[in-house]
């Protein structure tokens, strides 16, 4: 990372504090996502712009895709979840 | 054995440990009296003048003595053949555990990430444990090599530097020597990293049973992310496959089941390599 280098150059996958740094700023840019309530990112309008800035600097575009994939089907398997056992409650209840 | 058993019980209900040792350390004759209470029954039949006589001596004649100990010497000897013929049996099968194990591995040529060619062979002599990723990896292949470091790191306390950690590129487009290089340094110090072209690396992974999905045709400067089998191989000094650990397994678990192979190995050859 040169004087002038953290503008222009991609994030280095290959760089242990590059990847560090692009997921601090994806839990970043989550953690906004949480707040405002939203699952889907890009869903969340304009309440987020400064962290999805920094996150779309620090992580490759594959990576952003990823993880925002990754967030939906995170939750949505929660949900999976939850009802699964309250199923499981509701059944050994009755 | 059988008979004692009423008359066990009959002196105590519950034996001691001592009256345990007692009996079996009288086994042998009351085993022949077994043995010699059933002689009689054979050989009344036979017309015999001093068969009272016999009897009222007992039947320890020098004749049931000779084919008494005749057998317990035949049988001794049996049944210390039969055993060593298990021992060797299972010595064996030891040996070459062939047989259930999984076909995983064979023969591959890869570059490490110092430009030297590194083979199957140069898997032996030593226990590894082998990943597949890519050094774009957005999170699983930078967890799992840190836990792949994390447990050599414990090993190589106990044991010295005897389980070589292996990182093998899926992603041959974009994975040069000098990335690969750059991407190792951050893990392991002995931790070899390994690339080739694509029908190498094909090859290998299919060796391994290791599915990945870079595009044949992929550039260097492309930007996407490798769809891979996220396992790594335990395998031992002779190249054989031991065990593969998921996401699941963690630094603890990957410890003790190389700690609990390399027991059994140092146990069954003496080293532990």
């Amino acid at each position: 990372m040169g004087w002038f280098g953290s503008q222009e150059k991609a994030p280095d996958a290959a760089s242990r504090s590059d990847r560090q740094k692009c997921w601090d700023s994806r839990d970043a840019y989550f953690a906004c996502l949480d707040t405002a309530n939203v699952i889907k990112p890009g869903d969340e309008g304009k309440a987020c712009d400064a962290s999805k800035g920094k996150y779309e600097k620090d992580c490759a575009r594959s990576w952003i895709e990823y993880f925002n994939k990754r967030r939906v089907l995170a939750v949505q398997q929660q949900g999976v979840l939850t009802q699964a056992n309250n199923q499981l409650n509701a059944a050994k209840k009755s | 054995m059988l008979a004692l058993a009423p008359r066990l019980a009959a002196r105590s209900a519950a034996p001691s440990s001592s009256t345990l040792l007692r009996t079996t350390c009288r086994a042998p004759r009351n085993a022949a009296r077994a043995f010699s209470s059933s002689a009689p029954a054979r050989s009344q039949p036979l017309p015999d003048a001093s068969g009272r006589d016999k009897a009222a001596v007992g039947v320890f004649t020098p004749k049931a003595a000779a084919l008494f100990v005749a057998t317990g010497v035949g049988l001794f000897l049996y049944f210390r053949y039969e055993k060593q013929k298990l021992i060797e049996q299972k010595q064996k099968e030891l040996e070459d555990k062939q047989v259930g194990r999984p076909n995983v591995g064979g023969p591959f040529s890869l570059t490490t990430q110092d430009g030297k060619t590194f083979t199957e062979k140069d898997l032996l002599g030593k226990w590894s444990l082998i990943y597949f990723g890519f050094t774009n990896c957005p999170d699983i292949c930078p967890e799992e090599l840190d836990k792949m470091s994390d447990a050599v790191e414990t090993l190589d306390k106990q044991f010295g530097p005897i389980v070589q950690p292996i990182f093998i590129s899926v992603d041959p487009a974009r994975d040069s020597v000098s990335q690969v290089k750059r991407y190792v340094s951050d893990f392991h110090p002995r931790l070899v990293g390994l690339v080739g072209d694509y029908n190498t690396v094909k090859q290998t992974c299919k060796a391994y049973r290791v599915y990945f999905s870079t595009p044949p045709d992929a550039k260097p400067t492309d930007d996407y992310l490798v769809d891979h089998s996220i396992f790594f191989y335990f395998m031992d000094p002779n190249g054989q496959f031991v065990d593969a650990f998921g996401k699941a397994s963690t630094v603890e678990d990957v410890v003790a089941r190389v700690q609990k192979e390399i027991g059994v190995w140092q146990t069954r050859t003496g080293k532990t390599t």
